[in-house]
């Protein structure tokens, strides 16, 4: 697919270009940059578009149109990083960026560089997503007939669905990275993400579903098939929570789905093994690397290099190609997730998970595609296994208090489980847990590894991120289970 | 006068008036608004700066509306180029799209040409020296505070000032801007015992620098917190009264305001469907809503169509007197725009049930739980059913026993409003919301059995 190979090209013409900026520019820039004395400095050029329909009451009555651009600047001398960003990538305003960071820095010139930091590294290619503009306005009549039927086909799959919304967001992201060790790398980051809310009425009950079908690619990236999964998921979700009896509460054992439901790991374990928390003492998971902390069969990966995942990355926005990271191996921790500020203070190398929501954020530690590999149990026999507990398949995010280990995720599906049969659907059933505590008590994993749907996000320190989770089918001997019927 | 700010105001609402001009030769109406904001925020760990950032940022938003049509386009760029683009943008996301009677522009009529504009901006030291001077002495102490327990060390201190420019203009010669400021200090407190490990903070946010919170107040206040949830276990399942701190009970302030968005009414995802003229909380309780406070965190003189917002009961008695419009919204319920574009301005909870302080609501609270923070959970906006996951401390006869976690908390917002027993004294701003704790007479508490 050439996202590599293209994308450096595709960077410098997109961002260099109308901006009036040359390498040769970049260069000084870099050089007044590293100026202080830096372990490390680097611009983060970054340029997007967003083009987004929106479907509702029937119609597509909304359209969107979103670019932006800008550049960050930064600098570090052991752990302080000195940081400024502008909307203006001009080669003045660059400079100004520049010396804002220095001012920051309160050092004095101890390095000179007077021609520029020579810009003579590159990064191989990729094939994890094509370099293709999903944005272009060609394809609106296209999307706009696509909503359409996901109003249409909703509503006749079940008479009881009174409303439907949906949307398009298709976004093109193209970054170019330099630093002073002399990196420069590019990459276009293709996205489109297509999603859907129904609500359901009967008998004065009120009921929601939600689906949603996120790609790195553009409207052909989008196939029938899927597109009737996503809408039947939702409408299924509606119809059923319809039903909903109250979740039971207290402590039981819980089955949780392939896909999405992973989640569990992204919060219990991934977020804890981020290296920036280990380097301040701050994670659960602190002095452990090469402890067991899971049940024997407990594998946990992050792998940015799964092709056409959200997650994926060609590089990382500090120009890394992202690793495939063993966090968990059969029950034992084995890896952190490093970008490369940490990595170069706790001597390790970066693993290509240095990510950043924006131009205007710094790059911390961030998880990719994070999921618990396969097991050997038949899905069928997990849930047969259960005498009384809860299966869920579809939550609304997660949180975890990285100090504690404490983590929550919230079902929007979920059935109670009595002798081995589901009896009926609950509602709102928040499962919590300790991370450490929860990974000891899986005892059956599934060989239907899934990865969710594409509509994963992740948020930390007040930065949202696109991301991968996925499970298999397993099963969790102890959780607290917060539900309404006592 | 500004001290980050890198353009005038006078620059933006040239733009925005380009915008619209540019719209205009196109045959359509049209509005734009135009911001331009920078930070300044320095973060201090264990004596040394652990960030120091200086941010600039701009934006320029056209929404044109042609035929019946509406389309939107944005750009973080203001020259004429830039917006040349952004206008041939939105015409042609109004090409596209259909036709939509309710998302017209509001009457020239209702547009606050003149009016009260609150102030937003206070003039303080905002630079990156005047920042690291108060996350310095922050952090100092904080470290000085727990260098007087064992159980406690100094976590990051962070100071962050903001200022920011906005403008709007639309094809009716409306043109008004803005000049907003925020200061923001908080400090992280680690604590630590045989049990674990937990941190907690706290934040003070103001827009102008000489009303925020001390540093010693910061650091002890976040010390407090963190000691106060050690030793922190669960309790068994089982119904009880819950008192939720003022910045927890905030949070459900912000939840009954966002069904009462035109929004949420329009699009059916209100857990208080109808609610107008409709009781949905304790007949002692009243929810007002003020635009115009000087300083106010969420204060304006206009929304982003240009509407002025009014002084007002939202509950008056616990029924339901008015909703969160903006022009579009308003017209899909058949009401006007309350001026609520984009959402709510300051609000403020009150009751006329017996009320008291910290210590008085632990005392009527008698036996029950006290939630301090939400750690995790969902409010279904349809059927208004809620749970959090969530930590605070187990309270017998009045007095506190001991930390709480581990626990889930369940509900029906529904149900939850008209349990509120009682509202404290201790009240608190939290962003756009004032609320003291809030005392709900019987809620499920999920725990070990």
């Amino acid at each position: 697919m050439n996202g590599g190979a293209l994308a450096i090209d595709r960077a410098r013409s997109a961002l260099l270009g109308p901006a009036g900026l040359d390498e040769a520019a970049i260069a000084r820039a870099l050089g007044e940059l590293a100026g202080g004395g830096a372990d490390f400095a680097d611009l983060y050029f970054e340029t997007t578009s967003m083009r987004s329909w929106g479907l509702e009451g029937g119609r597509v009555t909304q359209g969107g149109f979103v670019m932006r651009q800008g550049v960050g600047a930064r600098a570090a001398h052991a752990g302080q990083v000195s940081f400024a960003h502008s909307a203006d990538i001009r080669e003045g305003a660059l400079l100004d960026t520049v010396r804002a960071v220095r001012t920051l820095e309160r050092r004095g010139e101890t390095r000179r560089h007077p021609q520029g930091v020579a810009l003579n590294r590159r990064v191989a290619g990729h094939d994890l997503y094509p370099a293709v503009d999903p944005v272009a306005v060609e394809d609106a009549g296209a999307w706009i007939a696509i909503l359409k039927r996901i109003d249409e086909q909703a509503r006749a799959h079940d008479p009881r669905i009174v409303r439907v919304d949906a949307n398009v967001r298709a976004t093109d992201t193209t970054v170019l990275v330099a630093d002073a060790d002399g990196l420069l790398a590019g990459d276009v980051r293709p996205m489109t993400i297509l999603s859907m809310v129904v609500i359901a009425e009967h008998n004065g009950q009120r009921a929601r579903g939600q689906a949603g079908l996120g790609r790195r690619a553009g409207l052909d990236g989008f196939d029938a098939a899927s597109i009737d999964t996503m809408i039947a998921t939702a409408t299924r979700m509606a119809v059923n929570n319809l039903d909903a009896v109250p979740a039971p509460a207290g402590e039981m054992p819980v089955v949780l789905g392939p896909g999405y439901p992973g989640v569990l790991f992204h919060e219990a374990v991934g977020h804890g093994l981020e290296a920036d928390h280990h380097r301040k003492h701050l994670s659960a998971f602190d002095g452990k690397v090469g402890e067991r902390i899971a049940a024997p069969g407990v594998t946990v990966i992050d792998d940015g290099g799964i092709a056409g995942r959200l997650g994926s990355l060609g590089i990382d926005d500090e120009g890394v190609a992202p690793d495939r990271t063993l966090l968990v191996e059969d029950g034992v921790l084995t890896g952190l997730m490093q970008d490369r500020l940490n990595a170069g203070l706790m001597n390790a190398r970066s693993t290509g998970n240095g990510r950043r929501q924006s131009y205007a954020h710094l790059p911390m530690p961030r998880m990719t595609n994070t999921f618990l590999a396969n097991g050997a149990a038949d899905p069928a026999d997990i849930i047969a296994s259960i005498d009384r507990g809860v299966y869920a398949t579809e939550f609304d995010g997660g949180q975890v208090d990285i100090v504690t280990g404490r983590f929550n995720f919230t079902t929007i599906e979920a059935w109670l489980v009595e002798k081995g049969r589901l009896v009926a659907p609950v509602r709102g059933a928040t499962l919590i847990g300790v991370g450490h505590e929860a990974l000891r008590h899986v005892s059956m994993i599934g060989n239907d590894l899934a990865l969710d749907s594409g509509m994963a996000t992740c948020g930390k320190q007040g930065q949202s991120l696109h991301v991968s989770v996925g499970q298999p089918t397993l099963r969790i001997d102890r959780m607290m289970v917060g539900g309404q019927a006592g | 006068m500004t001290r980050l700010l890198t353009q005038t105001e006078t620059e933006l609402r040239e733009a925005a008036q380009l915008a619209v001009e540019l719209a205009g030769r196109r045959g359509a109406r049209a509005r734009a608004s135009v911001h331009h904001d920078a930070v300044a925020r320095i973060a201090v760990r264990d004596g040394e700066v652990e960030t120091a950032e200086r941010s600039g940022g701009q934006g320029l938003g056209l929404t044109v509306f042609h035929e019946g049509r509406r389309g939107s386009a944005s750009t973080a760029g203001f020259d004429r180029a830039a917006v040349e683009r952004v206008v041939e943008e939105a015409m042609l996301i109004a090409g596209h799209v259909q036709p939509d009677p309710d998302a017209d522009m509001p009457a020239a009529d209702a547009l606050a040409f003149s009016g009260p504009a609150p102030l937003l901006y206070a003039d303080s030291p905002r630079g990156p020296e005047t920042l690291l001077d108060a996350a310095n002495t922050m952090n100092r102490i904080a470290i000085g505070v727990a260098a007087a327990d064992s159980r406690l060390r100094a976590g990051e201190s962070v100071a962050v000032a903001t200022e920011g420019l906005w403008a709007l203009a639309t094809s009716d010669g409306f043109c008004r801007s803005a000049l907003r400021s925020n200061d923001a200090r908080w400090t992280v407190m680690l604590a630590q015992d045989e049990g674990g490990g937990i941190s907690d903070f706290c934040q003070s946010q103001e827009r102008r620098a000489d009303a925020l919170s001390s540093a010693e107040q910061l650091a002890k206040a976040a010390a407090d917190r963190a000691r106060g949830a050690l030793g922190a276990r669960s309790v068994d399942s089982r119904r009880c009264p819950v008192l939720f701190e003022p910045r927890v009970a905030a949070i459900l302030v912000g939840e009954l305001a966002g069904a009462l968005t035109g929004t949420a009414q329009h699009r059916r995802m209100s857990f208080l469907p109808g609610p107008i003229g409709r009781g949905v909380a304790a007949a002692h309780l009243d929810l007002h809503e003020d635009p115009f406070e000087p300083l106010g965190l969420a204060s304006g003189g206009f929304d982003s169509e240009g509407i002025a917002g009014s002084p007002r009961a939202i509950l008056r008695c616990g029924v339901v007197e008015g909703l969160f419009l903006s022009s579009f919204t308003g017209r899909k319920l058949g009401l006007s725009s309350t001026g609520n574009a984009d959402g709510y301005y300051n609000l403020r909870l009150t009751s006329t049930a017996e009320s008291g302080d910290w210590a008085e609501m632990l005392r009527m609270l008698g036996a029950g739980l006290v939630v301090t923070q939400f750690q995790g959970g969902k409010t279904d906006p349809a059927s208004g059913n809620w749970t959090q996951a969530v930590r605070g401390l187990w309270v017998e006869d009045g007095q506190v026993v001991h930390a709480v976690t581990d626990v889930t908390l369940a509900g029906t917002m529904p149900a939850m409003l008209n349990g509120v027993r009682a509202v404290g004294r201790d009240v608190e701003r939290l962003g756009a919301i004032r609320t003291g704790s809030i005392l709900i007479d019987d809620m499920l508490v999920g725990g070990r059995a």
